[in-house]
């Protein structure tokens, strides 16, 4: 890769950075995406930056040239961050389920309790009116 | 039947058929309990069931009809019924079925008993599409499981709690061949019995353009996920 790509390739990175690190402070990116971001950004400005990485790679992957290994190594880091963002939505709305389940639950629950609670003041009730009653009797 | 019995019906914007059916289950099964799972209806639904002093499970977003049912079986559960019945409440289901469903419950000693409108060689005309999903999934079903169920996609069903607990926990069920799948696997007894379906009179079908693609690709995922969560059971159990 030129000595321009590279520089290209850091100077974007820094701003990568920047960028993390700012969303952090403004609380709008959670430490835990930003671990992976940050580490994505550092992962790929060393392996341009770095020559042997650079020269090594590609023929691992059994690429001809160096950006080619770089894209299919960020296509398939793409790949798995948009299937964890996936978990992650589905594991959202899974709690979001279960809240408006458990809300639904507990409020017919309760209005269940309450009348249960009725039931048995109305038969104490009508028992004190009828005390000859012998069921009443102990 | 001697054991305690609950309705559950999913509900969604069935204002204009939901006291029919209320004041129909009240004259053919008045000592079995319901319960309606009111899914976040924009219309009077709330409003009419209130009214006629109905038990309802009240969402307050919508969920879909699997997660509806999962929150009225969720409440069967905890009450401790031994057997639930689920039914729609758009008057589809003829609520003088319930009593012959909950029949052939006892007297076959099954753990869930479907409500089919096409055992028996009975016949309902659906769209084309919907019939060919239907027929694959009823052969999916000989070759899966050794029995043909026939309607696989019934939403009338008597089912009792022991069965009931292996499937309410799944996430993304719409109770239909996924959950027939995973009960037969795991040892349950499934029979049907012939029952009715009338036509939708009110309302829309919750069967859009975007559903006859994606029923069928998230039907077969979620069979396939059953039959995956079904092997690793066993082979744990068999450890």
């Amino acid at each position: 890769m030129s000595i321009q790509g590279i520089l290209f390739i850091d100077v974007l990175g820094v701003g990568f950075i920047l960028l993390i690190l700012n969303l952090v402070r403004t609380k709008r990116l959670h430490i835990a995406y930003a671990t992976i971001w940050f580490l994505a950004v550092v992962g790929l400005m060393m392996m341009v930056s770095i020559p042997p990485v650079l020269a090594i790679l590609p023929r691992m992957m059994g690429a001809i040239y160096p950006a080619s290994a770089v894209s299919l190594l960020a296509f398939v880091f793409i790949f798995l961050v948009l299937i964890f963002f996936s978990m992650q939505l589905t594991a959202i709305s899974a709690r979001q389920v279960e809240i408006i389940q458990a809300l639904a639950l507990r409020e017919l629950l309760a209005q269940d309790t309450d009348l249960q609670d009725l039931r048995i003041k109305l038969a104490g009730a009508k028992e004190s009116e009828n005390p000859a009653n012998p069921l009443s009797q102990p | 039947m001697d054991q305690s019995v609950i309705i559950v019906i999913p509900a969604h914007n069935e204002e204009h058929t939901v006291t029919a059916v209320i004041h129909e289950l009240r004259r053919v099964a008045p000592t079995v309990d319901r319960v309606i799972v009111n899914d976040c209806s924009s219309d009077a639904t709330g409003e009419i069931l209130d009214a006629l002093g109905e038990k309802q499970l009240k969402l307050i977003h919508n969920l879909g009809y699997g997660q509806a049912l999962q929150t009225g079986l969720k409440y069967a559960l905890l009450k401790g019924y031994d057997v639930i019945v689920t039914m729609d409440a758009d008057g589809q289901h003829r609520p003088q079925d319930v009593p012959p469903l909950l029949a052939a419950l006892q007297e076959s000693g099954a753990d869930m008993v479907i409500g089919s409108r096409f055992c028996n060689g009975q016949t309902y005309d659906t769209p084309m599409d919907r019939r060919l999903g239907q027929l694959l999934f009823s052969y999916l079903t000989q070759v899966l499981l050794g029995q043909r169920i026939y309607d696989t996609s019934s939403g009338f069903k008597a089912i009792r709690t022991t069965a009931c607990q292996a499937i309410v926990s799944g996430s993304f069920m719409d109770f239909h061949i996924e959950s027939i799948v995973q009960l037969k696997l795991a040892g349950f007894q499934i029979v049907e019995t012939p029952v009715k379906v009338q036509e939708r009179t009110h309302g829309r079908s919750m069967h859009s353009i975007a559903s006859v693609f994606q029923y069928p690709i998230k039907t077969i995922l979620l069979t396939l996920a059953a039959i995956m969560d079904a092997y690793l059971v066993k082979r744990q159990h068999g450890r």
